[in-house]
């Protein structure tokens, strides 16, 4: 029941998912850069620069920080654990 | 990347490295845009009356009263980057111990790039006096209009929209009437 209560907040996900969070918040930022710098300059107004910055962002965090399943999709496969009994001999 | 700490702490991170590259990107940008627009600034009139200032308030001093007229257009200044920009009027005279003064005389802060279009004709918002309480023996002025663009993000940037022709002498200070 703690070890339930413990692991909601920490939101935890696989290794697959570590890896997908890594590439997908690093090609949206800097994608967003990119595009909401264009996009200000060509409509000579700074505020579409930084509402696209910070919509950019506030969308990512809530794709990328939630323990969504699609983060959850490949858990680590345990081998058996070995030496139940039978193998002590050998 | 575990957990959620880790991911808010992974993603703020590479943010910050964003946001500092952005805000760098911007600033440079400005090197683009290099108008230095010019205006016309007369001199309409200039007297020197006897007087005193609040600061000053028991001290006779002579105090310099310039009208002026102002034209200019100031909107190639407004880019995406401009915040506001700063206009002020300076008076450029070296007094009679042979120390050069800069006066601002007058200012007016402009935000919007439908008030950049400067048409004033006014007269001096500071009270103009020199150091030495009489700008009798003090050499003919140099009047020039300067500009101050602020903007959101990076340095700011100065120019001179238009200077007199020929300096302005002081008159004789005459009696108030």
């Amino acid at each position: 029941m703690s070890n339930l209560l413990q692991s909601i907040p920490e939101g935890r996900i696989d290794f697959a998912g570590q890896k997908l969070v890594d590439t997908i918040s690093k090609i949206v930022l800097i994608t967003a850069v990119v595009i909401s710098f264009i996009a200000g300059f060509a409509l000579q107004d700074i505020r579409v620069t930084f509402g696209l910055f910070g919509a950019s962002t506030a969308l990512l965090s809530l794709v990328v920080l939630p323990p969504w399943p699609m983060f959850n999709q490949h858990p680590v496969k345990w081998l058996d654990s070995k030496g139940n009994g039978k193998e002590k001999a050998s | 990347m575990h957990s959620i700490f880790s991911r808010i702490n992974n993603v703020s991170a590479l943010l910050s490295s964003c946001t500092m590259a952005l805000l760098a990107a911007i600033a440079l940008s400005t090197l683009v845009f290099n108008a230095d627009p010019k205006g016309d600034l007369a001199i309409a009139s200039i007297k020197v009356y006897p007087g005193t200032t609040r600061r000053y308030a028991k001290t006779k001093q002579d105090l310099a009263f310039v009208n002026f007229n102002i034209t200019a257009d100031l909107t190639p200044l407004f880019h995406w980057n401009t915040k506001q920009l700063f206009l002020y009027l300076e008076a450029e005279y070296i007094n009679a111990q042979g120390v050069k003064n800069d006066v601002v005389i007058w200012d007016r802060i402009v935000r919007r790039k439908e008030d950049a279009n400067i048409n004033v004709a006014g007269k001096n918002k500071y009270n103009f006096r020199e150091l030495s309480a009489s700008f009798k023996n003090v050499p003919p002025a140099n009047y020039s209009l300067k500009y101050n663009v602020m903007p959101y993000v990076g340095y700011l940037t100065y120019g001179e929209i238009a200077k007199t022709v020929e300096p302005v002498a002081f008159p004789r200070s005459q009696p108030r009437v």
